[in-house]
């Protein structure tokens, strides 16, 4: 069984790290989980998409097949809107309302949730940079694809110490907002 | 045992070359590369060597060549745009024999082109980086694991044949982060390839006297020997001459210790200088290297679950070209090859060389983006 997960957003916003810990938590659980990114050559705020396909299988191709995309998660309208079609129709996408307007058209199409990541991170959490864990939380919320503890064991393993509590606090709050998006 | 690894070939080809015994990195940093060069910051103090960023890429590659004339395995790594900068010192690096490991992540071109995208373009410059006349190992990774594996394959090579080598990535495979299966660490360091030494007296070291097809001799420096080591036509002792004699011999040894071995020998060394996938029972041929093969094995599954016999032909060894099995490959499939690379048709063209036809179909791109399976299977549905 393969999934395939979209991350988007701009230059600088930590969405490679959230890609290669789903990458590295299938891994551990026996499977197999590749992560790729594209950018453009600005330092920051030029379009970056993470490709994350996680399969039980063998990965050969390691980007996402444009309209197979199980769910994408997008915290930039340029990025939104340039990389949006790769979601299979009835697929799933989280924006952050505040940075991203999906069209009305977009909302026939896709199961839209909107949920503040980034001020969630930076008003609740108390630090932006914990968006990525986030995002991740919401992502594996939202699609079940890895089971819940190894990955945040995974997402810890990967940041300093000093920062455990903020982004165990990032995913847990992340959680909450993707089962009350469900609801 | 084998080793599990989660990285990206980028780190994995760093991580190769200290394996493989390289004690010394000089470089400058460039989009896609610079993870080659940061694992080496980070690596080779650890083991006692040395790294160094250099001023730029000249100079990159400049140290990194001394070093080797010392007797140091080097290393060096950049992209297109830093091959183009290193001709000159790779040109050298050829005519005086140093053995060189020269990782190039390619990325779009002509000049500063794409420098986050992909690109496969920097085939043909692996083969004819520099002017003169001389003739190119290059190896192409086609996974994360060959990231590894082709870089020590690379320095051994370098070492056997007393010559730079190329090791090619490219932006997908460089920056392509996930699980990769390494082989055993003992079973490399076991087979690692050191540069021959000669060991009579310092007055009858004459490195560059050797019969025609071989490498010369080099030995390590600092041992009382006498070194002389020169970008112009050199005697055996390495100092400069123009005898028309000498200089004949000079370039048809450098040619023919890598392209008349190579054909010899069906090869350089024993290693695959190419993978072949469900190939037995095909009706089509894919022809695929480095991140593009990844798409195509995927195109290959795609074609035969929809009732074409696909498979695949993925050179590893790009030059000198497998070309041996690229004449059985054209004679076998005939019109029903299909060639897919990111670039106008490079290798293509090396192709139509060996089988002397053009009758294969090709997908070519040149835009910075990746060549998706589906886009494979379309165009190879259009041919049967």
């Amino acid at each position: 069984m393969r999934s395939t997960i979209r991350f988007t957003g701009v230059g600088g916003q930590g969405v490679l790290l959230a890609g290669e810990i789903m990458a590295a938590c299938k891994i551990k659980e026996g499977g197999e989980g590749l992560k790729t990114a594209t950018y453009t050559s600005q330092v920051r705020g030029g379009a970056t998409v993470v490709d994350i396909t996680l399969d039980d299988g063998t990965i050969r191709y390691p980007y996402a097949n444009e309209g197979e995309i199980d769910f994408m998660l997008s915290v930039a309208n340029v990025s939104y809107n340039q990389f949006k079609n790769g979601v299979k129709p009835g697929g799933t996408i989280v924006v952050d309302p505040n940075l991203v307007q999906p069209t009305e058209e977009d909302r026939k199409k896709w199961i839209i949730h909107e949920i503040p990541i980034i001020t969630i991170a930076k008003e609740e959490v108390g630090n932006v940079i914990t968006q990525s864990v986030v995002a991740l939380a919401i992502t594996n919320t939202m699609t079940g694809v890895l089971p819940r503890q190894s990955l945040i064991d995974t997402m810890l393993s990967k940041v300093p110490a000093k920062v455990h509590a903020a982004n165990q606090k990032a995913y847990e709050l992340g959680e909450k907002y993707a089962k009350e998006a469900l609801a | 045992m084998a080793r599990e690894v989660i990285s990206t070939g980028n780190e994995l080809a760093s991580i190769a070359a200290i394996d493989a015994g390289a004690m010394f990195f000089s470089g400058y940093p460039i989009t896609p590369s610079s993870e080659v060069m940061h694992v080496a910051s980070d690596l080779l103090p650890e083991v006692g060597g040395k790294f160094i960023q250099m001023e730029d890429e000249i100079a990159g590659i400049a140290a990194a060549l001394g070093a080797s004339m010392t007797g140091v395995k080097s290393y060096t790594a950049t992209s297109g745009p830093g091959i183009s900068l290193k001709a000159e010192q790779i040109g050298l690096g050829f005519i005086a024999e140093v053995p060189l490991v020269i990782v190039n992540v390619m990325r779009g071109g002509p000049s500063t082109g794409l420098p986050t995208r992909v690109s496969q373009a920097d085939i043909g410059q692996a083969q004819y980086p520099t002017h003169g006349d001389y003739a190119s190992i290059t190896l192409c990774a086609g996974s994360l694991s060959e990231c590894y594996t082709e870089t020590v394959r690379g320095f051994n090579l370098a070492e056997k044949y007393m010559t730079p080598v190329f090791v090619l990535l490219d932006e997908t495979i460089g920056h392509m982060h996930g699980k990769a299966v390494l082989p055993d660490l003992e079973e490399i360091k076991a087979n690692i390839v050191n540069r021959a030494t000669f060991d009579g007296p310092i007055d009858e070291y004459k490195p560059y006297k050797v019969p025609m097809n071989k490498p010369a001799v080099l030995n390590k420096m600092f041992q009382g020997y006498k070194h002389h080591v020169t970008g112009l036509h050199h005697g055996d002792e390495g100092f400069p001459t123009e005898d028309a004699a000498q200089c004949e011999f000079n370039i048809e040894r450098l040619v023919g210790k890598i392209n008349t071995v190579a054909k010899e020998n069906d090869g350089l060394d024993d290693l695959p200088d190419y993978e072949e996938y469900m190939l037995e029972d095909a009706e089509v041929c894919l022809i695929a290297y480095g991140s593009i093969g990844l798409g195509a094995y995927e195109a290959v599954q795609k074609l035969r679950a929809e009732g074409i016999k696909a498979g695949m032909f993925r050179p590893i060894m790009l030059w000198p070209s497998p070309a041996k099995k690229i004449a059985e490959i054209g004679a076998k499939f005939k019109d029903k090859i299909f060639i897919t690379e990111l670039n106008m048709g490079q290798y293509s063209k090396e192709i139509e060389r060996i089988i002397k036809r053009d009758d294969f179909t090709t997908l070519l791109k040149a835009n910075g983006r990746p060549i998706a399976p589906a886009e494979m299977v379309a165009k190879v549905k259009e041919m049967m």
